[in-house]
Parts: C-alpha cells; structure tokens; sequence
C-alpha cells in the first residue's frame, strides 16, 4: 500500500515538476544528451564540468519558481496521499479508456513472435520492457534522487562550490533524462493503443496498420533500451583499466594470464574500444606475470566490471612434460577512469616516491635505452604503479600515475562503500577466492560462470574474446535478481 | 619595467640569427658546411607498399632475431635484452606503417596491401643494423620520444637521455613562482638536438627566450629543426659556437643557464655500451681526464654571464662529480653562488647540481 502512494506521489510530482516546464525539460535533455553520449569514442569527462555548470546554473534559474512551489522536503513523500487520492488519474498517464501500463501488465496478454500482428502481443511485450527498465533503473531510488537534486540545485547558494555543483546538475541532467525516456515510452504505448482502438472502431484498416506497425518499431527500440539499462551505476560509462594476475602455479599459470588478457584485448577491439597495454611484466619462459592495459571508450567500465574475480582454467599443460592435467588461477582487477575532477581520492606530490623500474649501471650519458620504465610508489598507503610502455620517462611517468590515481580512487570507492552497505555486495574483495568463472579444455570444454550458471562449450571463441554474453548475463542478473518491486 | 626591457634585448638578440626563410633540409643558414638532415621515419609520407604476408613475414624474421639476443647484450656492456628489442620492434612498427593495428591483429587478410613510410628492403637493413649493428633504435626511426616531445635526431647528434628531462621540472619548478626567471633570458649550453631549449622555451612565459649553442653543425642544424617542428622560432634560437662564446653580448643578462655538456672521464670512453660508444658523437660526451673539464667550464663562466638572483642546473655523471662541483663552487667561487644543492634521478643517483646567483 505504501509503496503504491509513493509511487503515485512520486508521479503526481514529476508531472507537476517537468510537465509544463519547456525549458527545463530542454535543457535536461540538453544536458543528457551531452552527459549521455552515445558514441563510443567522443567521450571526454575532462571537459564536462565547466559546460554543465553553465547548464545547471541555467537549469536551476528557470525552473526555480516551480521547484519552489514544489518545496516538499524528502520526509513528506509518505504523506504523498494528499496529492495521490486527489488526481490519480489525471497523472498515471492512460489511454482514454483508462488502460495504463501497469494495467497492461496485469492483463497478462500473451506475447507472440513480432511478427504476429495482434497488437496486444506487441503491447505487452512492451509493457514488460519498461517494467524491466524501471526495475534496472530502480526506478523508486530514481525518482527520489531526482527530487532531492532538484532540490540541492535550487539552493542559492549551490555555485559557491563549482565543482559540486557542476556535478549536481551533471548528475541531475543524467537521471531526469533516463527518467524522461522511460515516461516519453509509456506515452508512446498508449498514444499507440489509443490510435488503434480508435482507428479500429472506425473503421479504418490502413490507420490501424501503421499503428501497429509503429507499435512492433517501438517494441524493438524498447528491447535495446533493456540492455542500456544494465549500466546504471555511477561510473559504468568511464574507461577503465584491466589487470591480470598470474596465479601460483609457474609458467602454466603465467600462460594462462596471458590467454586471459589477450581475451580482454580481443573484446575491446571487437566492441570498438582502443586497448593501450600500460605495464607488462612477462614470464621467464612464456606467458605473463602481471599487465595492465587501459580501455578507452563509451561504458568500457560498465561491461568489464563484470569481470572482477578469478578466472579458473582446466588443461592439460603443455609446460608439463607428462603432459598432466593442471588448474591454474589468474586475478582480474577492473578499475574505472574517473574523469578529471571526479577524482576520490587527492594525491599529495610529497605522498609520492618514483623510481626508474629496472636501472642498472652509470646511467646519463654512458648508457642509451630505449627504457625508460617508471614506479610510482604512494608511500601512504603502499600502492604502486608502473609503465614501461611509453616511448619517455615522462610519459611513462603520466601513464603510471593515471593507474596509481585509478587504484587509490578504488581503494577509496571501496572505503566509501564499507559505511555503505548497500553497495559492499558489488564491490567484492579481488582476491584468488573469488572465483568467477571457469574454463575447461580437458577432458571436456566448456565455460562456466559460477554467479549465473551462464555457460557455453565453444571454449575456444570465449578466449577469442566472445564475452558479451558472459558479461549482460551476469550484468542482468545481478541488476534483475532483486524480487522488490521497482 | 624589467621585463619589457628584456623582452626587447631578447628580441634584438633574436633576430639576426633567426633563418629568414623556412629551413631546407640540405642547407641551413646558420651552418657553415652543408649538412643533410634526416626526416624522423614517422614523419616520411607512407608511399611505399607491401602485402601484409610479406610484412608479417619480416616481422617473425625481425622478431626471432630480438629474441636470439637473450640476455647476450645486457651481460656485456649493459645493453638492450630481448625484451627491450621486442618493445623497440614494436615502435619500429608504429612509426614505419600507417595502420600498425593491420600487422599485430592476426584475423587480418594476408593478400592485403598496407603503406609503408619505408621500403620493405630498408626494414630488413634497420632491423639488422639495430641488432647486428647495434645501431641506436632512435638513430634507426629518426627520433626519440622526450617528455611529451618527439624529437628529431641523427648521427652526429647526441641522443637526449630520459634523466635530461628533469632539467626542464627543474625549471618549471623555479619559474613557476618568479616572474623575472620566467620571463628572462636563458641559454642552454650544448644543445644537441636542441631537447632542453625546446622544453624550456615551451614552459617559459610569453616575453621569455632561450639562447641555445653548440659546436656540432650537426646538431645546430637538427635543432634548429626541432625548433621549427614545435614552432618556437619566436623564442628560441640556435647558436654555434663552443659554450658561452657565442652569448657574450647578453653577459650578465642570463635568467638561468642549463647544460648537459660532456662529462664521461676519457678513459672510461673505449668500454661505453656500444650503442653509446660506436655511434654517438664522442663531442659530446667525453669531459676529459676526470670529465669535469667542461662542467668547470661552464661553472666559471656562469657567474658573470648570470644575472644576479639567476638560476643553473647542470647535470654530471652522478655522486663524486656533483659533489666535487658543488665544493669547489664554494672554495673557488666566494660567496658568488647560493642555494647550491645537489639532486638525484629517479634512478637515486646523484645526478644534477643546482643554484642561484647570489644577488
């Protein structure tokens, strides 16, 4: 029951929020559609701040006078009941007969290939996307941070600290213009049925065509929206940095590494992603010890971080004379890149020791190397960070600092999430005993992954790099496995 | 009121030595005996071809010879084990062909045709010079990488080293809180290929200079190219002459002087890592008897060619040189120095000395 008045409130409020506010609902979408970047490669978080600041400052102006009408403090949204029972139906958006998306579900219609043309089919497969989006998106949370941005980005004091608010209104632009989408697909639904009752009591075969062909696009585009949906968290659209670490186990589990980062790379360069190899340490005889390389591209983090955990492989090694069959472990470590001036965590240049990595000898003149390897040391706290990749010191130097800020700003997400509880269960402890997923070359092969139960037996176009599936099942499960509603 | 006034000396001073027209390859204006410069290999138009099966099999020929160098180079005289070939081959890729993705990805069509900005022949002979040869990569592609610079360099000219770079921190960092040093004079004392002129007029302020010299027309020639790719003609000029010889009308007008002269003692020349010895230019890296003759040199004619309150840094061959330099700026130079300290690499040895003139 409470949960239904809030969900009213929180529509009712919506509706009254950005309904009739033209500007502001420009420039949310304005600011969604700079924040929100769909192409891969155009992603610059480092340019970010200042443009939204002019956008929220703009945002918060124009739509003071109704967020002020609308001051309701957070707490109040149980007593939501006295806007709910007023107009409930005037803000559940429905069709003129009363039909709304919950509605749809309800009806249980039962959902036939695209190609059927019985529009109830279309309209409930529809309708089950959105629910899933909104669930993906928790929506409940969704809104209530919405409102509570709003309220933060009426403040008038808000612009005496730029850089939270530039990421006040970043944040807001973001949200309200997934909020928007959802609502401008429940809109649609109806607009849709709406036109094919109508079009069918009229008696008009060729109207009533094109609605329901303009129902089965709409079913498609909210299918993809499904899987947008799965990156909703804070930094899912950053670049990242991916580490493997070879288990024990001696050249088998080194080779096993490499096999692994080499699926890593492969992947990236399929979903379009340009792979930087940062730090690379390699094996005596084959394979590597460690390596880090960095991924560059639109939600790079938000698919990789499903791969955080230890990767098990079963073969018989080639390493072993006796050709026996062994298990070796390799550690993956997925880092997000957050943008400038998102950083967690402040580097103090006193804090720092750097090292040339592998030097011998009198240096300067005497000696001409093309390595010009540096290791940073984050005395504090103990972390490190190298490059070797580079062609100069000091460009070695930059690359080795972005890991150390990455892994610092890690550390502290997780220290953060520790006083949160909420998120402790995502940002699981890396450690070999956190096993994710298993390969098997021998005697059978197959892939298996222990959080979802995913697994194929093409082994070999896994290692190739064919994770995708790997990745949205453990995505969409870990965002889907909550029963609560919304 | 004081630095207009050096923006006009600097100015004046500038300009006669300035090239009037765009530098040409073959004949620079400020070298007296023609020198021929050498295009960095990334810089030359990709209008050779090859099949890709063709470049991959130089590149397992090329890779398989990295590979049987082992640890043979390293053990000998300190030089490049397999490892480092491998990456430099890598390198040798990404400046040779316009798509290197093409050759490292391996689900690629074999019968494909991929421009080269070197003949298929010239890659085998570089490969082979670098390993064989033991030719320097940097002298091999043409350029080294310093800083966020890609410096032009060749035969004849020394090639910058990474501890070099801390020089130019050095002076960012003195710069940063002083108008006078970064809107001032500067000269860089044996330039080379021009790598620390470069830096610094690229940190300085808009009214700053530098003044950089150099015995070799080799290496006048290539940095005055360097400073040309970087667009600094403005601000920074190439000299020749030997050290201070060709700045003696701005004596006393220096904001700050930096030099990495030659400072390896001549008996320690003959067992240089090969790379070094066999094809770096001995001018610049021999120092004499004990290597200092030219770091004392520079020393005593950085006191009256500094203004009062400018700024040094030199780099030495390491401990004992930095040491001997800062003692004997103390006994010798009476009181003409402060703030003289010494500063390591990041390799910890003790590598720069640095300092101001008294004021």
């Amino acid at each position: 029951m409470i949960s239904l008045i809030l969900k009213r409130s929180a529509f009712l409020e919506q509706n009254h929020l950005f309904k009739p506010q033209f500007c502001f609902q420009l420039l949310s979408s304005l600011t969604q559609s700079q924040s929100y970047n769909s192409s891969p490669s155009s992603q610059n978080h480092s340019v970010l701040p200042s443009g939204y600041g002019y956008l929220g400052k703009k945002n918060s102006g124009c739509s003071s006078s109704s967020l002020q009408r609308l001051e309701i403090p957070p707490g109040i949204l149980c007593n939501g009941r006295f806007y709910g029972s007023q107009s409930q139906t005037a803000i559940e958006p429905s069709t003129s007969d009363g039909l709304t998306v919950d509605g749809i579900i309800a009806n249980n219609w039962t959902i036939l290939d695209e190609d059927e043309s019985d529009w109830k089919s279309h309209a409930s497969a529809i309708a089950q996307s959105i629910h899933l989006i909104k669930k993906r998106l928790k929506w409940k949370n969704l809104l209530v941070r919405v409102r509570m941005l709003s309220f933060q980005l009426d403040k008038p004091d808000l612009w005496d600290d730029p850089i939270q608010a530039s990421k006040i209104s970043r944040e807001h632009g973001l949200l309200t213009g997934k909020m928007n989408e959802v609502k401008k697909f429940e809109q649609e639904l109806l607009e849709h049925i709406d036109m094919i009752k109508l079009s069918h009591e009229e008696n008009d075969p060729e109207l009533e065509l094109e609605a329901v062909k303009a129902l089965i696009q709409m079913r498609r585009s909210v299918k993809e929206k499904e899987l947008e949906a799965l990156l909703v968290e804070e930094h899912d659209s950053c670049s990242c940095f991916i580490e493997v670490q070879a288990g024990a186990g001696g050249t088998e589990s080194m080779d096993w590494a490499s096999m692994v980062m080499q699926m890593y790379k492969k992947w990236a360069q399929r979903r379009g992603y340009r792979v930087t190899v940062v730090d690379e340490m390699p094996g005596e005889i084959a394979g590597i010890k460690r390596a880090t390389i960095r991924v560059d591209g639109e939600n790079a983090f938000g698919y990789a971080k499903a791969e955080d955990g230890a990767h098990r492989l079963v073969r018989c090694s080639p390493f072993d004379s006796a050709n026996r069959r062994h298990t070796s472990f390799a550690a993956v470590a997925v880092i997000p890149i957050l943008g400038e001036g998102l950083s967690h965590y402040h580097i103090k240049e006193s804090d720092l020791r750097i090292e040339r990595f592998r030097s011998g000898g009198a240096g300067g003149q005497h000696a001409n190397t093309t390595d010009s390897a540096v290791r940073i040391t984050h005395i504090p706290t103990g972390i490190t960070a190298t490059c070797q990749n580079e062609r100069s010191q000091h460009s070695n130097k930059a690359s080795a600092m972005a890991v150390l800020q990455s892994r610092l700003d890690k550390l502290e997400m997780a220290r953060q999430a520790q006083m949160n509880a909420q998120h402790t269960q995502s940002l699981a402890e890396n450690t070999f005993g956190n096993q994710i997923r298993s390969y098997v070359l021998h005697p059978y092969r197959m892939v298996k992954d222990h959080r979802t139960n995913y697994k194929v037996s093409n082994a070999d176009s896994v290692l190739e790099g064919d994770i995708d599936d790997f990745i949205l099942s453990y995505l969409s499960a870990s965002l889907d496995k909550d029963e609560d509603e919304l | 009121m004081r630095v207009s006034s050096v923006r006009a000396s600097l100015s004046s001073r500038l300009k006669p030595i300035l090239p009037n027209q765009p530098l040409k390859f073959s004949n620079i204006s400020s070298a007296p005996t023609p020198v021929k410069l050498q295009t960095p290999l990334f810089l030359n138009p990709a209008d050779y071809r090859a099949t890709l099966s063709d470049l991959k099999k130089w590149h397992l020929w090329a890779r398989g010879l990295a590979s049987s160098v082992g640890t043979k180079f390293l053990d000998l005289d300190n030089g490049p084990d397999s490892a480092l070939l491998h990456r430099e081959l890598n390198w040798l890729i990404e400046d040779s062909l316009q798509d290197p993705i093409a050759l490292l990805s391996d689900n690629s069509d074999d019968s494909l045709v991929v421009p080269l900005r070197a003949c298929l022949d010239d890659l085998y002979m570089l490969w082979k010079q670098r390993i064989e040869g033991r030719r320097p990569f940097q002298y091999l592609v043409g350029c080294e990488h310093w800083r966020d610079l890609v410096l032009s360099v060749q035969e004849g000219v020394l090639i910058p080293r990474p501890e070099t770079e801390l020089i130019v921190d050095f002076v960012s960092d003195v710069t940063k809180e002083n108008e006078v040093l970064r809107e001032g004079l500067w000269a860089d004392l044996g330039t080379g290929s021009g790598a620390l002129a470069v830096g610094i007029g690229r940190i300085l302020g808009s009214c700053g200079g530098v003044i950089a010299t150099d015995l070799s027309p080799v290496s006048v020639a290539v940095a005055s190219y360097n400073v040309q790719r970087y667009s600094l003609q403005d601000r920074v000029a190439i000299k020749q002459g030997s050290w201070f010889e060709p700045l003696k009308d701005d004596e006393g007008k220096f904001a700050g002087i930096v030099s990495n002269p030659p400072y390896i003692p001549s008996e320690d020349i003959g067992r240089l890592q090969a790379e070094v010895g066999r094809h770096e230019p001995k001018l610049a890296l021999d120092g004499g008897a004990d290597g200092m003759d030219d770091l004392l040199h520079i020393c005593n004619g950085a006191a009256s060619m500094l203004r009062p309150g400018g700024f040094f840094a030199l780099e030495t061959n390491g401990e004992k040189q930095s040491n001997f330099l800062v003692d004997s700026i103390g006994s010798q130079s009476e009181g003409r120095f402060c703030d003289v300290k010494v500063a390591s690499d990041f390799a910890g040895i003790k590598r720069f000395v640095t300092g101001y003139r008294a004021g």
